[in-house]
């Protein structure tokens, strides 16, 4: 925007002088000096309203501030500070109205560390619903019911391009579609409708070059879009991906991981043999790369438990793989517990030459059991699937769930808390 | 949580799958004792297990 001259008056109250920067626009401008509201739109500047401003509020973007936003240059040139009492609370936030010679006025809004750009729209939005709820649509574009209100302007510096009073109150009403918000303002059965879209205070300090950082930002607004927006989406499919990939590498192992019988046997055991019961299986190899071995125990156990102690000791080396297993069977008229079967994979076993040392116990008086013992190299863990398949859930699940929390966060805020909220978290 | 992180982490997992798979890794507690005499082999009762000795089940119907 070329250098603007800005127009200078005589405040009527202090003497004081007043820069016009909106020119015929400007109907009323606030004297820095006495804060006195001027009327500015004819060449006799009247006082409207005398204004004794306790205490001089610094607006954070000074006025006469140049910023760019959206590729247009504009000014600040006017602030007020709106204020809405909720019970014994009040909450204010800023208005910064911004002006451009050719595209007119526009204006910053910022509550809690969260901005908007806002617009002023001629057209009219149409009343609808939308996931069953109170909304208006407007360009296509359904947005919301969140909440209404009435605001109260407490607070005015600079130049207005309306008769600006402190003291004036207005009914207001918001609509969201994140990053947008529609608000409709009605003053003396005229209403006005703006449109909003978000813009964090890092955005606003790098239009307006702004010495150091933006203000904190608090909570959650109205249209402040989710970080975790469209992230759902994503994050699932990923994980159906991911899956894929997972039962591709399962196949490729129950390929190459056959699960040979490296030994079987079957063997007796009576109580009745007294001395010790331990014995050793004749050798066997165990080929190829270092891998696992599955040992399954298949019993004829009725209403009994035995107890197996096992040692798979290397021929050679004397590299021993020390497992115990347990196998219990029971049934009655109330049900079964336990199997006559049980099995342990060793894993990491070497390739080379093996003997198993078999070591059985039963109760006491336990009559005879007779059992096969079944050697098999390389089998696919389907267990290590199972638990990668559960840990490829956390992601999707943790961003659901912040989405979902970010959601609640906006609409509690909203005259529509709790009806709405699941509404927006499944957007 | 972005996509690019998930995208790692998966392929992280699936690696580490298919490295514990390659290697036949297990959650089993199995106790490796090295260098065993030759002897168990013709004497088997002498070994002592690192599970002899224990309790057993004491359970059932």
């Amino acid at each position: 925007m070329p250098a603007v001259q800005t127009k200078s008056i005589s405040c009527p109250n202090c003497g004081g002088p007043v820069q016009l920067r909106g020119f015929a626009h400007t109907l009323t401008v606030v004297c820095p000096q006495c804060s006195s509201i001027l009327d500015a739109s004819t060449p006799e500047v009247q006082i409207l309203q005398k204004f004794e401003q306790k205490t001089q509020i610094t607006p954070t973007i000074p006025l006469g501030s140049r910023g760019k936003i959206g590729g247009t240059q504009y000014e600040v040139i006017g602030f007020q500070i709106r204020q809405v009492a909720e019970g014994e609370d009040n909450y204010t936030w800023n208005e910064y109205l911004l002006f451009n010679p050719y595209h007119g006025f526009r204006y910053l809004t910022e509550y809690n560390g969260h901005w908007n750009f806002v617009h002023v729209e001629t057209a009219l939005p149409e009343q609808t619903r939308a996931r069953g709820k109170v909304a208006v649509r407007y360009e296509g574009k359904a947005y919301l019911a969140f909440d209404s209100m009435t605001a109260q302007t407490v607070y005015v510096l600079g130049e207005f391009p309306w008769r600006v009073q402190v003291g004036e109150s207005v009914a207001c009403q918001d609509f969201v579609a994140p990053p947008s918000m529609l608000s409709a303002e009605s003053t003396g059965g005229e209403i006005t409708w703006s449109l909003a879209e978000y813009m964090s205070g890092a955005q606003i300090w790098q239009a307006f070059k702004l010495p150091g950082s933006p203000p904190r930002v608090f909570g959650v607004f109205a249209n402040q879009p989710s970080p975790y927006g469209g992230s759902i989406g994503s994050a699932w499919r990923t994980w159906l991906w991911l899956n894929v990939a997972l039962a591709a590498l399962m196949l490729f192992f129950m390929f190459i991981s056959p699960g040979r019988v490296a030994y079987s046997d079957h063997y007796a055991y009576s109580q009745a043999n007294k001395g010790n019961s331990a014995f050793v299986t004749p050798t066997f190899q165990l080929k190829g790369r270092e891998s696992n071995v599955e040992l399954s125990i298949h019993t004829d156990l009725d209403n009994n438990w035995a107890y197996f102690n096992f040692a798979l000791i290397n021929d050679q080396t004397g590299q021993t793989f020390d497992f115990a297993r347990e196998v219990s069977y029971y049934h009655d008229s109330d049900g079964i517990e336990g199997s006559r079967n049980n099995s342990v994979i060793i894993p990491g076993v070497p390739s080379g030459q093996y003997y198993l040392r078999v070591e059985p116990e039963m109760e006491t008086n336990s009559a005879f059991m007779s059992y096969q013992l079944e050697l098999r190299r390389n089998v696919p863990n389907f267990a290590l699937f199972g638990i990668a398949a559960l840990l490829l859930l956390i992601p999707p699940i943790v961003t659901t769930f912040r989405r979902g929390s970010f959601e609640a966060a906006r609409w509690r805020e909203s005259d529509f808390a709790a009806s709405i909220a699941k509404a927006g978290a499944s957007a | 949580m972005s996509r690019i992180f998930f995208v790692i982490y998966g392929v992280f997992l699936l690696g580490l799958t298919s490295m514990a798979e390659y290697r036949g890794w297990s959650w089993n507690r199995i106790n490796q004792q090295r260098v065993l005499p030759k002897s168990i082999r013709d004497n088997p009762g002498a070994y002592r297990s690192s599970y002899g000795g224990y309790s057993r089940y004491i359970g059932g119907k």
